[in-house]
């Protein structure tokens, strides 16, 4: 049948292909080397150019008093979650400058260190008001997308999970193609206009989580993405600190591979496809920071049609997120915060697929939501040094159509309707 | 000198985008590339976000900053509003977001005016008592705090008499600094008549303002109407 518990994802077991460990422990002896060499200098020179060297490497722990988490196997405490990442750029001209970064990530089943190109850019700026950038690019959605992978630049070890879920990164974190950009200074009075446009084309990588949550039914992905495009225009306001923006994210997806045939499941794996018809995400953001003290919120909502198996069902979920976070630096080594994120999930499956999909859309459940509640401590070492406390409070696991951090994988009994999460995080910077 | 009664003169004082000298703990320093001697504290502020990476003017400039101390601290308090953290927070998104670069973060005074001395564009800050030798120092005004000046002492422009005769008039636009103690201490023409504007800048020497804390900066036009 179609909820198969057979997974074609490849598990994360500590063997895995020797190749890929082998690439692994280069890039980590990269980013150790260049940060011995960073501790140094940060900048070298080449053909009479600076060409600067930035890295980092966090590591976390969970454990859950519950659900499994994230993919990890957290209800026994996890330490799969580690990422790192190293760039290089220059200033190659007064207009023109380039760089690239290269990050890897091991989160439970995700990620398995499998090393990837993160961005690379070469930007030429024209004037104030307008710049093109073009390459692999982060992409520009919210306060905190295109940074959502450096938590050292923030209070929190985890960004709300409803507006910017850490299993889902693959979706929005970049594009292949192309941005226009620039700030329009509209007076001492009114403040400053900034704007991205954008065009180019998503890939997911399969050790993502929308392909895991895919693998849950039998399903093998060998390729996800399409088109995005979208825009983003954020309003620095007269009064100091505060700012508020809106972005619009268009996309044209397309997923291919192979899946169990739901209604011949002994017949063996079948070829796969969905596409999107209509798959967009609209995200209105505020931000207040007055002294010591930083306000966010956002909200976030995407919508989901797909095309499922090769046109015969179809899928419309409708996601919508939205937190509120404060956070205060007590002293220079020294910040707390604490956030509200909630998100709810109404998914309803017309076509054939109906039969083993009822309509869920009572976001009541716990199945449709996930309320967290969260308090972090962060303490600075030093300035490159950081450590993280936190705590979560989840009601609710939103383990619908689309994943939200629960996977059935790794809850094979089913899912308690509550989950209280510790995180412990460290991170380093260069 | 003809008679300060003109028939038809009106002479409508504009005061446009008053703005205030800094007299701050720091000066801004630049190289000696770098053409302009007085900018804003908003070109500033843009400079050192990496918002911008020229002068209004077109000239290219890179900021340096010192790494702490007071000196550095009394500069962002003064033209960016925050702390050393927020700062190097912001720079870290750029660099990790490939959108910027974090820029030169130099250990004292010394260093700064060295390295801005030797660096095309550079421009950075030392403390206001700080010698400092083969850089320039930048006046760094700031728009629109509302240090409105009250003129108290007008003199009017004499109207040169071939212009008037040949019905020659116009506007002309002022650039004038305003001291402490209200006396006008410079003014520069910038646009209009040059016959007209020597006969107004003439004038304008001799205005005399209410007292303030600092130096105001402030563009007036003067109409020449000559029915």
């Amino acid at each position: 049948m179609w909820n198969s518990s057979r997974s074609n994802f490849p598990i994360n077991r500590l063997g895995g292909r020797i190749h890929k460990r082998i690439l692994c422990l280069v890039f980590a002896l990269l980013c150790f080397q260049a940060a011995q060499f960073a501790l140094m200098a940060q900048e070298f020179k080449l053909l009479d150019r600076t060409v600067q060297v930035h890295g980092f490497v966090s590591q976390g722990l969970v454990y859950t008093n519950d659900n499994n988490w994230l993919t990890m196997n957290t209800s026994q405490g996890s330490a799969a979650f580690t990422d790192f990442g190293l760039n290089m750029s220059s200033q190659v001209t007064d207009k023109f400058r380039i760089g690239a970064q290269g990050y890897d990530r091991n989160l439970g089943q995700l990620g398995q260190y499998h090393p990837s190109l993160d961005w690379a850019v070469a930007d030429y700026r024209f004037e104030s008001w307008f710049g093109v950038r073009g390459g692999k690019v982060k992409t520009t959605l919210g306060l905190y997308n295109d940074t959502q992978d450096e938590d050292f630049l923030r209070t929190f070890a985890l960004l709300p999970q409803g507006v910017y879920p850490t299993d889902l990164r693959d979706a929005t974190i970049a594009h292949l193609g192309a941005d226009i950009y620039g700030k329009l200074s509209l007076g001492h009075r009114l403040g400053v206009l900034s704007y991205t446009v954008y065009t180019g084309h998503r890939s997911d990588s399969i050790y993502s989580g929308y392909p895991y949550y895919l693998s849950s039914f039998g399903g093998q992905i060998k390729s996800y993405g399409g088109l995005q495009y979208g825009g983003d225009l954020r309003w620095s306001t007269p009064l100091k600190g505060f700012l508020i923006g809106a972005s619009r994210l268009n996309e044209h997806i397309a997923g291919k591979g192979l899946a169990i045939n739901p209604f011949a499941p002994g017949t063996g794996l079948v070829p796969y496809s969905e596409s999107s018809r209509a798959d967009w995400t609209n995200q209105f953001y505020g931000e207040y920071v007055v002294g010591r003290f930083r306000i966010d919120s956002e909200y976030r909502r995407y919508w989901r049609n797909q095309e499922l198996f090769s046109g015969t069902s179809e899928s419309f979920a409708d996601i919508r997120g939205w937190y509120v976070s404060g956070a205060y630096r007590i002293c220079k080594r020294l910040q707390i915060g604490s956030y509200y994120s909630h998100y709810t999930i109404s998914n309803i499956v017309a076509g054939a697929l109906s039969a083993f999909y009822p309509p869920a859309s009572d976001t009541t459940l716990p199945a449709n939501h996930d309320y967290d509640k969260v308090v972090t401590g962060r303490v600075d070492l030093n300035k490159f040094w950081n450590v993280k406390v936190e705590v979560h409070f989840m009601d609710g696991y939103g383990s619908g159509p689309y994943p939200n951090g629960f996977y059935t994988q790794v809850n094979p009994s089913g899912f308690a309707p509550n989950t209280n999460a510790l995180v412990l995080k460290t991170s380093l910077n260069f | 000198m003809k008679s300060h009664k003109l028939l038809s003169l009106v002479a409508v004082i504009v005061i446009v985008s008053p703005v205030s000298v800094i007299a701050a703990d720091v000066k801004v320093i630049a190289n000696g590339s770098v053409k302009a001697d007085m900018i804003s504290a908003s070109e500033v502020k843009s400079v050192f976000l990496e918002e911008s990476n020229s002068l209004r003017d077109g000239t290219h400039v890179e900021p340096v900053l010192e790494k702490d101390g007071p000196v550095h601290e009394a500069f962002l308090h003064e033209y960016l509003a925050g702390t050393d953290d927020d700062l190097q927070s912001y720079y870290r998104a750029l660099v990790f977001s490939g959108r910027g670069s974090m820029p030169k973060q130099l250990a004292s005074d010394a260093e700064m005016v060295a390295y801005v001395a030797r660096t095309k564009g550079a421009i950075g800050y030392v403390s206001a008592e700080t010698t400092v030798e083969d850089v320039k120092t930048l006046t760094i005004v700031r728009e629109g705090n509302g240090a409105q000046r009250r003129l108290i002492t007008r003199v009017e422009p004499d109207y040169p008499d071939t212009l008037k005769r040949l019905n020659i008039g116009g506007t002309v636009r002022l650039q004038l600094t305003i001291g402490p103690r209200g006396n006008v201490e410079t003014v520069e023409v910038l646009g209009g008549n040059p016959i007209l504007g020597e006969a107004a800048v003439a004038a304008v020497r001799q205005w005399v303002y209410t007292a303030s804390r600092s130096r105001t900066v402030a563009e007036l036009s003067i109409p020449f109407d000559s029915h």
